[in-house]
């Protein structure tokens, strides 16, 4: 027991390398001699390796409770503790994913935004202009309204000149009754239409600003009857989806717009109009919209100003009632209706070359 | 919060020479600097406060262990391994728990810390037997054997601790303790 102890402390000794040399000499001596000795060494070794170990984990442990024990733990995991919203949830897991996507968003919709941008540089200088001629479009509309009391026109189409209006229109009859738009001359001084070069002086025999028609006679003496018109005027409705084009004069030639009825009502579901989808300037108002067949089916009346390809026609129905609300003495000679249509079978090229002389371009001084 | 904290991180080097030098600042620093990360991954994780503090303690001895190897090299940010230990580690106790462990996302920046972990483990594995050893061994032997081998204090300080009256007497005491601890130690 004694000697186990002895043998213990020096094993102790001879591995915290305690021993002077010469002991040290001896006990590895001793080591090499005795197996058990030998044995006996290792396993201390690696016990109190084992020991010292444990030893530092446990100070290294103190050591970080101390360390703990600075953090403010609860409140820390107050607010990383998963919320109950799933929402704040998603948002937590996903911020970094929603902020890609919402940069990528960002830069995508810059990027669209200023190509848009760029190309529009050359649209924009058309558009500037036109705004002009409305700012001065709007300008007189507001005089008039202030002078007649009455309601705003529902446009103005074609100026072509200061204090001059354009419109087109087209003969009823073959002794000089014009059909237009009723806002084409309105508030006018005097108007005059205009053919082929020849102007001639019209006055306004009847008009119905509810359906926005007028209806004009010539009364130019250098006036002379037209030939028996080519085109009727279609009494019945024509079908969505039906080809249609009209002859206007957006400028000082005929000019030829096509398209087709894209809806039985014109604005704001107006019954009393078509909606067709021709492509129309200012200048086209009055002008005649024709069937396939030659038929005269509306008046072009008006656009749509936020939605393209969107005008509006009054209805054939309408100018038929109005000529008819004509008194008979008003009319002075009968007004005559074609009831045989030549036009029909033509194709369109025909048919626009026989329209060409009855369509007049509305020229109107005040 | 989380930024206020990260400012007083310490650098990995500082951490490093730090740990070798035994400083304590370092360890604090390095304790308080990214305990907030795991807190966070452990509390979105089915885990609470207190899952945090153990996981994390045991991420710090990890890396402790490794640095004092002396074959420590830095591979990777300290962050990174700190991490990917942790959350190793939780992924086991998950695994143990049964808990479900599917929404862990499996695209987290991880380094391969397996190795470390199993040498670890071995070594915590012998930790618990003795620690159980010493708590089995009782006192006054416990404290003793401490003192003398953990402590490093001195035969001479023992003796008075104690109130032996020679050293021969704590010697003999400390041996038949050491011998019990080695039977409590290899028994179990």
């Amino acid at each position: 027991m004694r000697n186990d102890i002895e043998l213990d402390a020096m094993i102790e000794d001879y591995l915290k390398g305690n021993l002077t040399a010469a002991e040290a000499e001896a006990f590895e001596q001793l080591r090499t001699n005795d197996p058990v000795v030998d044995h006996k060494v290792v396993a201390h070794k690696a016990f109190l390796e084992t020991l010292t170990q444990y030893g530092k984990v446990l100070s290294l442990k103190q050591q970080m409770d101390n360390a703990h024990a600075q953090i403010d733990v609860e409140a820390m995991a107050e607010k990383m503790r998963p919320h109950p919203s799933f929402i704040v949830n998603l948002w937590r897991k996903n911020k970094s994913a929603v902020a890609i996507a919402a940069s990528f968003l960002l830069l995508t919709i810059f990027s669209v935004y200023s190509i848009q941008h760029n190309s529009k540089q050359n649209g924009t200088y058309e558009v500037m202009r036109r705004e002009i001629t409305n700012i001065r479009n709007n300008q007189n509309k507001l005089v008039r309204t202030l002078n007649s009391n009455g309601p705003a026109p529902k446009t103005r189409k074609g100026p072509s000149g200061l204090a001059k209006f354009g419109g087109s229109g087209f003969a009823l009859t073959a002794n000089g009754y014009l059909c237009t738009n009723y806002h084409v001359i309105r508030d006018a001084d005097s108007i005059y239409v205009q053919k082929n070069g020849e102007s001639f002086k019209v006055k306004v025999a009847y008009f119905d600003a509810q359906y926005d028609i007028a209806i004009l006679k010539i009364i130019d003496n250098t006036f002379t009857p037209l030939s028996n018109l080519p085109y009727k005027l279609k009494r019945n409705g024509v079908g969505m989806g039906e080809d249609v084009y009209t002859l206007g004069f957006p400028k000082d030639d005929a000019v030829l717009g096509e398209g087709y009825v894209s809806s039985r009502t014109g604005h704001n579901g107006d019954t009393t109009q078509y909606q067709v989808s021709i492509p129309i300037n200012p200048g086209n108002s009055g002008g005649a919209v024709f069937d396939n067949y030659g038929n005269i089916v509306g008046m072009i009346t008006a656009k749509e100003n936020q939605v393209e390809g969107a005008a509006f026609a009054v209805k054939s129905k309408h100018i038929l009632e109005a000529l008819n609300a004509i008194p008979s003495d008003s009319l002075g000679r009968k007004v005559v209706l074609s009831k045989k249509n030549p036009l029909q079978g033509l194709n369109r090229t025909k048919q626009i070359d026989k329209i060409q002389d009855f369509v007049y371009m509305i020229k109107v001084y005040n | 919060m989380s930024n206020k904290l990260s400012s007083s991180v310490p650098t990995d080097r500082e951490v490093v020479l730090g740990i070798l030098n035994n400083s304590e600042d370092a360890l604090n620093r390095l304790y308080t600097g990214y305990f907030p990360m795991i807190l966070q991954f452990i509390m979105n994780n089915n885990g609470d406060e207190d899952d945090a503090k153990d996981v994390y303690q045991e991420a710090i001895i990890v890396l402790y262990n490794k640095i004092r190897s002396g074959d420590f090299e830095l591979s990777s940010k300290l962050k990174t391994y700190i991490y990917s230990v942790c959350r190793r580690i939780w992924l086991k106790k998950l695994a143990q728990q049964s808990k479900k462990t599917t929404n862990l996302s499996e695209l987290d920046d991880v380094v391969a810390v397996e190795v470390d972990l199993e040498q670890h483990e071995e070594k915590e594995l012998l930790f618990e037997k003795m620690g159980s050893a010493l708590i089995s061994l009782g006192e006054p032997c416990k404290t003793i054997i401490q003192d003398f081998y953990i402590n490093n204090l001195s035969m001479q300080d023992i003796c008075e601790k104690f109130g032996y009256t020679n050293t021969d007497n704590v010697k003999t005491q400390k041996y038949k303790c050491m011998q019990r601890l080695k039977k409590l130690f290899f028994q179990t």
